[in-house]
């Protein structure tokens, strides 16, 4: 049995189901992240394993033991909120010391503790003082000692980085991860910045309207999508119309061009409409090499974006976003002049609604 | 206290075309409004010996030993209230803001009632109902008192649940509590080491408005035959004539002095208030 056990969990708030079947094993010190647009369910599910929800139905274990209907003040979880939720009323020490207060642990226990919180997150110099004296970054900092100073069996982050600036954003999550990894403690991360999920967690469970889409490593949920969804929701995603030509051959026609897949479509009929998706990536220009599908088009667009340029053309009636690497020397195309596109059958996705 | 503490954050600039003279003029009006009536109460207070100023009307007020019994009365009836007004509303603000939003507006119609009901039909009201059995409370002296601070407590609702409801919306009250309970906190811990040290400037200035309440209190105590500052100073004015000017200074300064407490005891606490509202 796993360590965390999310079992068939269903809540509902009168009549609106928000979370739908939700099942998820996790593994000891496993970083799991929840990624999905608001109103998904994500936060909820968090909130069930913190205690400050209950399911409708389903069970949660934890180590072995059935925590679903256990207070939160005795599940032994550590939550770090979006807004800090620091007590304004006491310093950087006396906040991590807390939980360690409320549990009657010895003082010099306590004290130790604290200090080894503290110059985990390197916050040496500001152990005396308020929250109100310190950055966004460093309260969020503090709120993980915090959390971690109980020794938590899981740790619960809701969004923890969503009222930072993005600089700051970027380099705690990297602490996190790295906390997280030295500690070898199990995390939950709620998200809905599909760069963070993609960046930080083992595993990804992407959500939408209350239902797991799909549960995967970050380099399975950017490369295999399953679920039109997923697709659109975690990286970015040209899509058009199309309808199938060959089931067999796995052709499809988009407005008249005919472009060749890898998905499996033999279960569609001929004529049946269906989208292709292709991420803007896996274009490159025939210059470079030949692949699967080549395809005339004319340059509409140019946009720098610093590390990449994207370029958009148009195959046909269908307008395609390509992404390329900036580099100094890049000789780009003139607008409107006409190019040859190039991909392979495996980028073209047709996916399930 | 807490939204003058906590709107502290928000520089508001003057507007542009107002002078700077201006300004001052309205200062000095305003000030002038609430100086001349106080000015003129001292000055007249400090008249009680013919020709002379002095205190003599102070001396006389201190030396009746009718005054610091009543005035006694007056302070622990008030603590008492404070106290009975602390227990009842702070909770009932905390759940409402926590578990029954939706019954905010109903909680706030109930606390507003004691400025709707004239305090005349309140007393008339409350002696009908509680002097005859099985809630004979009007029977003794003492009684009547428990009534009394019973009745006051119920007219500082309005104030203290402002007061309390305001501190726990500077503060994010929800989610500092489940960050409480997560870390293994339970009830007592949360309202005695979270809650309470976050609402203290809030508190304490439900606390104060009570005080003054309780202080001046003249209608209800009198019918309710209770021998506190009100009515006392109610009595004063129809038999003396500088002693109650002298009473009125030294009821104003206390007011102040107990301002001043407040000012200082809360200093410390309103920086955090203003922390939670830039988060």
């Amino acid at each position: 049995m796993s360590y965390l056990s999310i079992s068939h969990i269903t809540k509902q708030f009168g009549d609106t189901v928000v979370v739908d079947d939700f099942n998820l094993d996790v593994e000891k010190g496993e970083f799991v992240s929840f990624l999905g647009p608001s109103g998904c369910g994500k936060t909820t599910t968090l909130r069930m394993v913190a205690g400050f929800e209950i399911p409708t139905a389903g069970r949660i274990t934890l180590d072995g033991a059935d925590i679903t209907e256990k207070a939160p003040n005795q599940r032994n979880v550590g939550m770090i909120f979006q807004s800090y939720a620091l007590f304004p009323n006491m310093t950087v020490a006396q906040n991590i010391g807390f939980g360690l207060g409320v549990r009657k642990e010895p003082k010099e226990m306590i004290s130790q503790r604290v200090e080894e919180m503290i110059s985990l997150i390197n916050l040496e110099k500001h152990a005396n003082k308020y929250p109100y004296q310190l950055s966004g970054g460093q309260q969020q900092r503090v709120s993980l000692a915090r959390a971690l100073a109980i020794h938590p069996q899981v740790l619960l982050l809701d969004e923890p980085l969503s009222a930072l600036d993005a600089k700051i954003r970027v380099s705690l999550r990297a602490e996190i991860r790295a906390i997280q990894k030295k500690l070898g403690i199990t995390a939950i991360f709620v998200t809905h910045d599909q760069e963070e999920a993609l960046s930080i967690s083992d595993r990804i469970v992407v959500m939408n309207a209350g239902l797991m889409e799909q549960v995967g490593t970050p380099f399975e949920i950017y490369n295999f999508p399953q679920t039109q969804f997923v697709a659109n929701f975690v990286g970015s995603l040209n899509t058009a119309n199309a309808e199938v030509s060959d089931p067999v051959k796995g052709l499809v026609n988009v407005n008249g061009v005919q472009f060749i897949t890898a998905s499996d479509i033999k279960s569609r009929k001929k004529g049946d409409a269906i989208r292709v998706s292709v991420r803007p990536e896996r274009f490159s220009f025939v210059s470079e090499e030949k692949k699967d599908n080549v395809l005339d088009c004319v340059i509409e667009n140019i946009t720098f974006l610093g590390s990449v340029v994207r370029i958009q053309v148009r195959i046909g009636e269908a307008k395609f976003n390509m992404d390329t690497f900036n580099n100094p020397f890049l000789d780009l195309p003139k607008i409107g002049s006409k190019e040859q596109v190039t991909c392979s059958k495996e980028a073209v996705l047709v996916l399930d609604e | 206290m807490t939204t003058s503490s906590v709107s502290s954050t928000v520089v508001i600039k003057p507007p542009a075309t107002r002078k700077r003279w201006e300004s001052w003029l309205i200062f000095v009006v305003v000030s002038l409004y609430f100086l001349i009536p106080l000015g003129a109460t001292f000055y007249w207070s400090l008249r009680g010996e013919k020709d002379v100023l002095g205190f003599e009307a102070y001396r006389k007020l201190f030396a009746d030993t009718n005054f610091l019994p009543a005035f006694s009365e007056s302070i622990v009836n008030a603590i008492a209230t404070i106290m009975l007004s602390l227990l009842i509303v702070v909770p009932t603000a905390y759940w409402v803001t926590l578990r029954l939003p939706k019954l905010r507006p109903v909680v706030e119609f109930i606390t507003l009632l004691p400025f709707v009901i004239p305090g005349i039909v309140l007393v008339f009201g409350i002696i009908r109902l509680y002097s005859r059995p099985p809630l004979l409370l009007t029977a003794t002296y003492d009684s009547s008192r428990v009534l009394l601070i019973c009745v006051y407590v119920a007219l500082s609702f309005p104030y203290m649940f402002r007061s309390v409801d305001n501190g726990l919306r500077a503060i994010d009250v929800r989610t500092l509590t489940e960050a409480a309970q997560s870390l293994g906190a339970n009830w007592p811990a949360i309202l005695f080491k979270v809650i309470f040290p976050n609402l203290r400037v809030a508190l304490l200035s439900g606390a104060l408005l009570t005080f003054a309440i309780v202080i001046g209190e003249l209608t209800i105590a009198l019918y309710m035959a209770q021998h506190t500052l009100g009515p006392y100073m109610a009595n004063l004015t129809r038999s003396k004539v500088y002693e109650p000017s002298a009473m009125a200074i030294v009821a104003f300064a206390i007011t102040w002095a107990a301002m001043g407490i407040i000012d200082f005891v809360g200093r410390g606490s309103s920086r955090h208030a203003q922390m939670i509202d830039t988060d």
